[in-house]
């Protein structure tokens, strides 16, 4: 195990780059989903077929190539709106945090927004219509009405949305990110000893994953105290 | 005599190609109890879900306190403040107790502050009959008390008019009586109300008009008395035999 000191510090940096990826992440995944959602649910044709476009490719490919494409791609696209202005640039780099962020928020918002749509068609038309009847305006109705109810139905899939993230920051290494995976890459090249580099990665996630999990149960439980039954 | 609260002119509703209101024409007077039945599909619920426009007629005019009902939100949301209704499946708020679905509309919709919505909460709450059940949730109460705390917060809105739509037909038969006796102390101070409904003995004892529709249309519109001595039409016959047989 003390092949391991030393290395504590690069861990711990690591680890907060993967909970700030984490952080970013999850904010953009709720908002692709929810406009993924927002579109299927929407009376544009058009608007249905991109994002039914959208769920498919994302879901369809691997993450680690998706995350590579859009680290490429990204570079590309920029690289040469950028030379539209001045030509002599030869190559924009794009920072690996966000182009790996993006993707994984994309990837994940795809299956996302399968859950929002599920749980928006889920609320009790009943209820709605009830709020209607009272005076409230559609506004009141979906902040007050519809958002408690969609919550809780969407809560325990979106609790392995979140998951999912978590374990996907670890994909970003590929495109050299300084993360938890490139840092143990790091220390067995040095020290020579792979399995405690990475037992070390495994225990840090597991430890980030308990946290999320343990949180989605305490907000399930919270959600549900409508539900007991009556005594 | 002034000016009836609730006109619905030669009102036309299509589902589709569906015709589910065929040239429906009905007054209401402030204070007027109206029990509206008919067999299942016959537009009942259809037609008092017009009047605060849970459904948009397609052609014809619906007034209600002189307003017309048109695609103006704010006269829809001006109508629905004063207009409230009793549903058959209660549509509570699964996620409120009870005491904040009573208070959410005041709040909300009449700009009451926390503790005057909550005083007129439970004074509705009272007057069903169950203020000790204020901090449940609806699904920790039987249908009868659920059925009592929609009424009371319909009424909370202090609604010019009530509309229920077969408030008791989801009820077990012994929880039936708690609902309408409700429904008839409302009826016995004076609420102007329009219950669709298949309970005969309400109808006998509480309505001031009986309307039966069929097909969409009004068959017949009749006292309670006249309506089950001497019904006219010949539908309304073949429907009271078949209701009131046994």
């Amino acid at each position: 195990m003390e092949a391991i000191t030393g290395w504590w510090d690069d861990y711990f940096f690591a680890s907060i780059v993967v909970l700030k990826i984490f952080m970013a992440s999850l904010l953009l995944m709720v908002i692709f989903g929810l406009i993924g959602a927002a579109a299927k649910l929407s009376n544009s044709i058009i608007a249905k077929k991109i994002a039914n476009a959208y769920t498919i490719i994302f879901r369809g490919t691997p993450e680690i190539l998706v995350v590579l494409l859009i680290y490429f791609g990204s570079a590309i696209a920029l690289t040469s709106l950028f030379q539209l202005f001045d030509p002599s640039i030869k190559y924009v780099d794009v920072p690996p945090f966000w182009a790996g962020t993006f993707a994984i928020a994309l990837i994940v918002g795809s299956y996302a927004t399968e859950t929002f749509r599920g749980a928006f068609l889920g609320v009790e038309p009943g209820s709605i219509e009830a709020a209607r009847a009272l005076g409230l305006s559609n506004l009141q109705t979906f902040v007050y009405i519809r958002i408690p109810e969609m919550w809780r139905i969407a809560l325990p899939s979106f609790g392995n949305h979140m998951l999912s993230l978590v374990k996907d920051t670890a994909l970003i290494s590929i495109i050299g990110l300084n993360e938890l995976l490139f840092v143990a890459e790091q220390a067995t090249a040095t020290t020579g000893k792979p399995f405690t580099m990475f037992i070390v990665v495994g225990l840090i996630y597991l430890g980030i994953s308990t946290v999320i999990t343990l949180f989605v149960m305490g907000l399930e439980a919270y959600g549900r105290s409508h539900l007991r039954a009556a005594k | 005599m002034t000016q009836p609260l609730i006109q619905m002119q030669n009102v036309d509703k299509f589902f589709g190609s569906f015709q589910a209101l065929k040239n429906i024409n009905l007054e209401v007077h402030k204070g007027e109890r109206i029990v509206v039945c008919g067999p299942s599909g016959s537009g009942k619920s259809t037609m008092i879900r017009c009047i605060n426009r849970l459904e948009k007629h397609n052609s014809g005019k619906i007034l209600i306190g002189g307003r017309e009902l048109t695609d103006s939100e704010k006269d829809i949301d001006a109508v629905r403040r004063e207009v409230g209704m009793v549903f058959q499946s209660f549509n509570l708020f699964p996620h409120m107790t009870v005491l904040r679905n009573l208070m959410l509309a005041p709040q909300l919709v009449r700009k009451n502050n926390k503790s005057k919505a909550k005083e007129i909460a439970m004074k509705y709450l009272e007057r069903v009959k169950i203020p000790d059940q204020a901090n449940k949730y609806p699904s920790q109460l039987s249908g009868g008390q659920q059925q009592r705390v929609a009424i009371a917060r319909a009424l909370c809105m202090s609604p010019e008019i009530l509309l229920f739509d077969e408030p008791t037909s989801a009820l077990d038969p012994e929880m039936i009586n708690e609902v309408l006796e409700v429904m008839e102390d409302l009826a016995n101070e004076g609420m102007t109300m329009i219950c669709v409904t298949h309970e005969m003995g309400f109808a006998r004892s509480v309505a001031d008009r009986v309307i039966f529709m069929d097909l969409g249309e009004i068959v017949e519109e009749a006292s309670p008395q006249e309506f089950f001595e001497n019904p006219k039409n010949e539908r309304t016959k073949l429907f009271l035999s078949q209701i009131l047989s046994h």
